[in-house]
């Protein structure tokens, strides 16, 4: 019998599905998975004071600030694909995110265009970040969810369980074997015309469309994907879906991909081998919306 | 608005009370440690707890973690994993044995398994954190309490309301009279949750849920209503003399034979009782502590803190600047550490809530102590008496009497 359970964290709702060897088995599986979650949201949540994330943006730009071991290796992967997507992908986009509405109060920094390269500089022996950027301000948006998926199916494995569907928001989605006597867990994508059902099995998918969060600009409605090297708001028809073995990529290639599509470039050539791209027939036929002014 | 309407919105409004949300005033800050090398810590017991310790210890530059050590190998390898490059062991022994640069040790094993492994460590000499509460019987904490007292070396508990800045600027508010005549203490530690550790195999699943098992565990109240009896413990300078308690099996019908919904009473000399409840079926306002005074309100709940005062109590100053936050017919003020800066800088609104988890104050405290060789926040003598009364809780709850708490039994803890 398969258990259902759910908590609310980075402003999103998560649930997973699962069979465990018992009921109580899988509840307890399934609330350690979720504390995973929480203690994730916890360290790098934009809305909470106390977390790791907010304690870099308040001092990274005065001095060095010690990160935990996890904290620290996501950066360092968030900078790889940084400089691999030629900054199509940046976490240091706080600034402009707060500033179009998308992160509650708008923070006093002003937004620090990727394009000239990264905000971060990263110490590995010291396990250590510094902004290097005046005006960067981290916003993990982007890959947490994705990140938190996978670290929530890891404490499953380790207990146990071999059966299990996770998804944060909906947007971000991942599997763990497949449900009794099937080949995987089937997943449709809203809103892809034609119409397409994914089959997940121990892989990943993330959506990322500017319609899943909108704020209104100057009377106009913008979605909440950026592109980073100019601030931008990315036109609010695109919707891209990854597939991929974890959901650290997926969701962070859905990410990039979308900027890059809205830019002419074609994700393929930068992205794994691993990774599976969807795109509705709409999207190629989005408009470039008209720049969106900085305040400040 | 209809005349009715009218009447009863000017009433509750009336009835309502001016909260203050307390943000401290005292250091917010990390603690400033005066280090030279890093302090050498190592960690025994990798649990959920243990995981959550490691994570802030890594975020504290003033120490390194140098060892971790867990009896069951997936959760020592999931740590070495989590903390990189240290030494990993399967006992304290071993860890004693063959790590002597470890100078301070944090012990986050299941409860019942304290103090052994407390006792080994101080007797090597090594600084202690000790988790909370500290020992499920009360000659184990006669014996932790012994050799604390013995120990020339840094030996904490992990209490972590006495070092958490918004507990003591609300204390400070406390001490200094603004709640008048205490009324009553209201607790709760409400949690939707099954409290179990799920195990890779059913032999794993009975070793790692030790807290649903009768022999080893003080249940609800000792593993959670502790932390909350801490608090009031450090407010009021003074413990409870009785203790009464009821619980019932709810939700979680799995075979456990602990309950899952507890109900206390600690009952001061003076009449005074702290009503403490804990709910593993439903999650309405989580944890929090309450004291109810004659002019004020003061409500804690962890990066939190709130003063509620009455409408005939005097104003201070301060409360212009004070910020304010809005429960039903509730006003409450928030204090803010560095409030009077932030406000002229038109932050004030930046200063709510903790800027560091409240692990992170205690660890840091610790570490603090250790560096500087000073008292730590949250005594083993302190820690000791808090877990008596839980003890004696516990006791009330199997009973299913009314329990007497001897005052002598916890002096001389």
């Amino acid at each position: 019998m398969l258990e259902r359970l759910a908590t609310l964290a980075m402003g999103a709702r998560f649930e997973i599905v699962l069979e465990g060897r018992a009921p109580a088995h899988a509840r307890a599986a399934g609330e350690a998975a979720l504390e995973e979650i929480e203690r994730c949201d916890a360290r790098w949540s934009l809305f909470r004071s106390d977390s790791l994330i907010a304690r870099v943006n308040r001092d990274a730009a005065q001095r060095e600030v010690q990160l935990d071991a996890d904290t620290f290796e996501l950066l360092e992967a968030c900078e790889e694909l940084r400089a691999r997507t030629a900054g199509a992908f940046d976490i240091a986009i706080g600034a402009r995110m707060a500033e179009l509405g998308f992160r509650g109060e708008s923070t006093s920094a002003a937004h620090a265009p990727s394009a000239v390269g990264s905000a971060l500089e990263l110490d590995r022996a010291r396990r250590t970040v510094r902004f290097t950027r005046a005006g960067a301000q981290l916003d993990l948006g982007a890959i947490a969810k994705g990140e938190a998926l996978d670290r929530a199916a890891a404490i499953l494995r380790e207990s146990g369980v071999e059966r299990a569907l996770l998804h944060g928001g909906t947007s971000s989605v991942l599997a763990l074997g497949a449900p009794p006597e099937l080949e995987g867990w089937r997943v449709q994508l809203a809103g892809f015309e034609p119409a397409r059902d994914v089959l997940l099995r121990d892989r990943a998918l993330s959506v990322s469309a500017p319609r899943g969060r909108l704020a209104t600009r100057d009377g106009r409605e913008i979605g909440h994907l950026l592109d980073p090297r100019d601030g931008q708001p990315l036109p609010l028809e695109l919707r891209v879906a990854a597939l991929a073995p974890s959901g650290r990529e997926a969701e962070a290639w859905s990410t990039a991909s979308a900027v890059l599509l809205a830019r002419g470039v074609a994700p393929r050539e930068l992205a794994p081998a691993t990774l599976e791209l969807f795109t509705p027939v709409a999207a190629a036929r989005a408009e470039v919306p008209s720049p969106v002014p900085s305040l400040r | 608005m209809s005349p009715q309407d009218r009447r009863e919105f000017l009433f509750s409004t009336a009835g309502g009370l001016a909260a203050c949300a307390l943000t401290p005033s005292l250091a917010l800050a990390r603690p400033i440690i005066r280090a030279g090398a890093p302090v050498q810590v190592a960690l025994i017991g990798a649990g959920r707890q243990g995981r959550a310790i490691l994570g802030e210890l890594a975020t504290i530059p003033e120490c390194a973690v140098v060892a971790v050590c867990d009896s069951d190998d997936s959760r020592l390898q999931a740590a070495l994993r989590r903390a990189q490059g240290v030494k990993g062991f399967a006992s304290h022994a071993e860890l004693l044995e063959k790590a002597p640069e470890v100078e301070a040790l944090v012990i986050a094993t299941p409860t019942h398994l304290h103090t052994q492994i407390a006792l080994a460590a101080i007797a090597a000499g090594k600084h202690v954190f000790l988790e909370t509460p500290l020992a499920h019987t009360l000659d184990d904490l006669s014996a932790i309490s012994e050799a604390a007292r013995r120990s020339t070396k840094t030996v904490a508990a992990g209490f972590q309301g006495r070092a958490n800045p918004v507990y003591s600027l609300a204390r400070s508010f406390f001490k200094a009279g603004a709640l008048r005549e205490l009324a009553s203490l209201r607790s709760q530690n409400n949690k939707k949750t099954s409290w179990r550790t799920p195990g890779s195999t059913p032999e794993r699943d009975r070793e790692l849920n030790w807290h649903l098992d009768p022999a080893h565990s003080l249940g609800l109240i000792g593993e959670m209503g502790a932390h909350q009896f801490d608090v009031y413990s450090w407010f009021l300078a003074r413990q409870p003399v009785a203790a009464r308690a009821r619980g019932e099996l709810r939700l979680h019908k799995d075979g456990r034979e602990i309950p899952d919904t507890v109900a206390c009473e600690l009952v001061y000399d003076d009449g005074l009782v702290l009503d403490w409840s804990c709910t593993l079926a439903n999650s309405y306002e989580g944890r929090y502590e309450l004291f109810n005074g004659a002019m004020a309100a003061i409500k804690l709940a962890w990066t939190h803190g709130w003063m509620f005062k009455e409408a005939d109590a005097p104003t201070a100053g301060w409360e212009v600047y004070a910020n304010r936050q809005q429960f039903h017919n509730d006003s409450g003020i928030t204090l803010i550490a560095d409030a009077t800066k932030l406000a002229s800088q038109g932050k004030l609104q930046e200063g709510v809530g903790l800027p560091y988890t409240s692990l992170y104050y205690s660890l840091a405290d610790f570490v603090k102590c250790v560096a500087e060789k000073a008292a730590p926040a949250c005594s083993i003598s302190d820690a000791a008496r808090t877990t008596a009364v839980a003890i004696k809780a516990h006791e009330a709850l199997r009973t299913r009497s009314e329990v007497a708490i001897d005052p002598k039994l916890l002096e001389a803890l």
